[in-house]
């Protein structure tokens, strides 16, 4: 589904890139960790497939089409969900009102109905005397909760997450992990997600380290 | 429209710093709104003042024409002892009747001076009061030996005069001369006159010519005036008592200074009906007369009304305008640094393929929902500042206008020529109509009305101001990376 060819991008210095001549292929159905040192380069790696930034060298093809003819606006509207870290949600808003807001945006085929939402939220644990509170009440991990129930609302095939559980506890992390193995095991979607933590990584489908500006498969 | 919903969704969520913001804007709005209604009141006061303060054009003898004429006959027959004299030519009625066809011409006065003698009554000798003193003892009075004692000032109608329209005399008792009492002997005489001769409206009283057949004339009084004391110190030494100036019709005037002064006038005052375009009628009323006679505008009062209204006008203006821009540009600087603050919000919108166009249009719509409720807020307070702003600029422009008039202010009037015709009658410079006009200017008060217009041209800066804020802020909108929200 996703392929890279020649990948290779740096920031000042084209003699240091933090990855060169990357030639990987993510599929649907499919769920990636990808593990490395902290600075290595994969968060800069994320942000190409997700879109956010263009490559240095090579190109990224999603089926067979590459980005540049897609487009990188209109590739982040219908083709890739994006959760971070952290500063997922609107917070002025309320979980509800997120999710309607991403489907409205990204023009998804449910946009505009609340019902799927509600049950899209009520699935991943958001009760409903949470969906219509303001998200800075929420917890952590019940915001996390409600950044993948966005992008499990959206018709995205690509979900690309950078360590979604990096502010979570144990049971938050593996409550986030089980969702998104049902994303990708479920819903058919491709999983990328970029972790420090081997528990994390370990219960992925595939698993790659990023060293010497390669990734390396691990399992 | 999404990004509607949003900016409701966010200003709706965030209310304390929607009220700052509303605060903040209203404060902003109101001086602005302070500005406008001050400009649009100094307009409207220089509307009034148009049709209040008015504007004259006076018909007269072309006094320098005739001066020529003596200094060229003087210099050719020099060796003839007989003195040059100095003659004015009556003005026309005809020509003032072809004037006071133009556009312009509101209606017009015709004055036509002389003196007579009195014959059945004494005239007012007495020098009371300081007005008395300055205009010389009885002594005086026989100085020119073809002045009579009785000031006769005929008028096509006293209500025409500056004299009375100014309020420096006031009928008391019966009415005024009127255009109805051409032909007639009606007469309206001073209130001290009248009552050292228990005179009253009705009575009849005499009076003889001074020249030709020396024939005396039966007037009939209808009305009284009182003048007012500063009439009297304008009149020169050599005028008498201000108290025996009568009021009569033009026609009476004529008909004492002789059969050849009939149809004719020392001078015609013309009200002009619009004083911004008294240089025009001037120049198209010159075309229909000769060069013996010359037309002279005053619309000194107009003008410093219109100097001191222009200045209150481009000081509003400035208001307008500086605090437009200092609003513009604090509003940029608060919505610089809301972006700032707002940063991954706008990563996250980006990152769902967002365009940015949109999240700009987001934030133009937050703001233009406070400016809204701000442009309500100042729509009532912005009435208050206005006028308080308003009166004061209005005192100052008073005080630096009362210097400026004083300097362009013309002396004596409009050159109204005092004793014109050979006789010569009475040299004052007092003749009726010929106060100075700066002493009556009076700046209007402003106005300060919220009317739709303002509020219109208000809510039109309000979304300038909101559109430039924008504008500038949204550079770090418009250049943010979103790849900023992965690496933060
Ligand atoms: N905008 C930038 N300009 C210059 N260098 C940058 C920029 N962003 C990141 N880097 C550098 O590129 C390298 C890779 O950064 P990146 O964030 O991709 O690492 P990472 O693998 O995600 O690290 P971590 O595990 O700590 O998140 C780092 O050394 C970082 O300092
Ligand atoms: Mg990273």
């Amino acid at each position: 589904m996703l392929r890279t060819e020649g990948l290779g991008y740096w920031y000042q210095d084209k003699e240091q890139p933090l990855f060169q001549d990357i030639n990987l292929e993510f599929e649907e159905g499919q769920s990636y960790a990808i593990l490395g040192h902290s600075g290595t380069g994969k968060t800069t790696f994320l942000s190409l497939i997700a879109g956010l930034d263009k490559p240095r060298e090579g190109d990224i093809f999603l089926n067979d089409r590459s980005l540049k003819q897609i487009g990188l606006t209109n590739y982040r509207r219908h083709d890739v969900a994006i959760v971070f870290q952290a500063y997922n949600l609107f917070n002025y808003m309320s979980p509800l009102n997120n999710l309607l807001t991403a489907m409205a945006i990204t023009n998804a085929s449910h946009a505009g109905d609340r019902g799927y939402a509600q049950r899209v939220l009520n699935d991943l644990g958001i009760g409903d005397d949470l969906i219509t509170r303001n998200v800075q009440r929420l917890s952590g991990g019940q915001q996390q909760r409600v950044a993948i129930a966005r992008t499990m609302c959206c018709d995205a095939k690509l979900v690309v997450a950078d360590e979604p559980t990096g502010n979570l506890d144990e049971d938050n992390t593996k409550e986030v992990i089980d969702q998104f193995q049902r994303i990708a095991h479920e819903q058919g979607k491709c999983v990328i997600i970029v972790t420090h933590e081997p528990d994390v990584a370990a219960r992925c489908d595939h698993q790659y380290r990023l060293e010497n500006k390669q990734f390396v498969q691990l399992g | 429209m999404n990004f509607f919903k949003r900016a409701w969704l966010n200003v709706w969520a965030k209310k304390g710093r929607s009220v700052l913001l509303i605060l903040v804007s209203s404060a902003i709005l109101m001086f602005v709104l302070a500005g406008l209604l001050i400009r649009s009141a100094a307009v409207k006061a220089t509307e009034t003042a148009k049709t209040d303060a008015g504007a004259t054009m006076t018909l007269s003898a072309n006094r320098q024409a005739a001066f020529k004429k003596i200094q060229s006959s003087s210099s050719s027959s020099s060796s003839t002892s007989s003195r040059p004299k100095l003659t004015l030519t009556p003005v026309k009625l005809s020509d003032a009747k072809s004037i006071a066809n133009l556009s312009n011409i509101k209606s017009y006065n015709v004055t036509s001076s002389t003196t007579a003698n009195a014959k059945s009554y004494d005239t007012v000798s007495t020098s009371t009061g300081m007005g008395g003193n300055s205009s010389g003892g009885p002594g005086m009075k026989s100085t020119s030996s073809s002045s009579g004692d009785t000031q006769i000032d005929g008028v096509t109608s006293t209500a025409l005069t500056t004299d009375f329209t100014d309020s420096q005399s006031k009928i008391t008792k019966g009415r005024g001369i009127k255009a109805s009492d051409k032909g007639t002997n009606n007469v309206v005489i001073e209130k001290e006159l009248a009552s050292q001769n228990n005179l009253t409206v009705g009575d009849t009283m005499t009076i003889k010519e001074t020249t030709g057949s020396k024939s005396t004339l039966k007037v009939k009084v209808v009305g009284i005036y009182k003048a007012s004391s500063t009439s009297s110190a304008s009149a020169g030494p050599m005028s008498t008592d201000p108290a025996n100036t009568i009021y009569a019709s033009y026609t009476l005037a004529n008909t004492i200074k002789g059969s050849k002064y009939a149809g004719t006038a020392d001078s015609v005052t013309f009200n002009v009906t619009n004083p911004a375009k008294a240089s025009a009628t001037k120049k198209a009323g010159n075309k229909l007369i000769s060069s013996k006679y010359s037309l002279s505008t005053d619309d000194s009062s107009y003008q410093s009304i219109k100097a001191s209204m222009n200045n209150v006008e481009g000081f509003a203006n400035k208001i307008v305008w500086l605090v437009a821009i200092a609003g513009t540009i604090i509003l940029a600087l608060i919505v610089i640094l809301m972006i700032r603050e707002r940063r991954f919000e706008i990563g996250v919108l980006l990152s769902l393929g967002e365009a940015r166009w949109k999240i700009v249009a987001q934030f133009f719509t937050e703001m233009l929902m406070v400016i809204v409720i701000a442009l309500a807020i100042a729509g009532v307070g912005g009435k208050f500042v206005g006028n308080q702003l308003g009166s004061q600029l209005v005192s100052q422009s008073t005080t630096t206008q009362t210097t400026s008039s004083s300097t362009s202010g013309q002396p004596g009037g409009s050159g109204q020529p005092g004793g014109s015709g050979s006789s010569g009658m009475h040299g004052g410079a007092g003749g009726p109509g010929s106060t100075t006009s700066s002493a009556k200017t009076k700046n209007p008060d402003l106005e300060i009305a919220v009317s739709a217009v303002d509020l219109a041209e208000l809510g039109g800066f309000g979304l300038a101001i909101t559109f430039l804020s924008i504008m500038i802020a949204s550079g770090g909108i418009l250049r943010l990376e979103p790849k900023k929200v992965l690496i933060s």
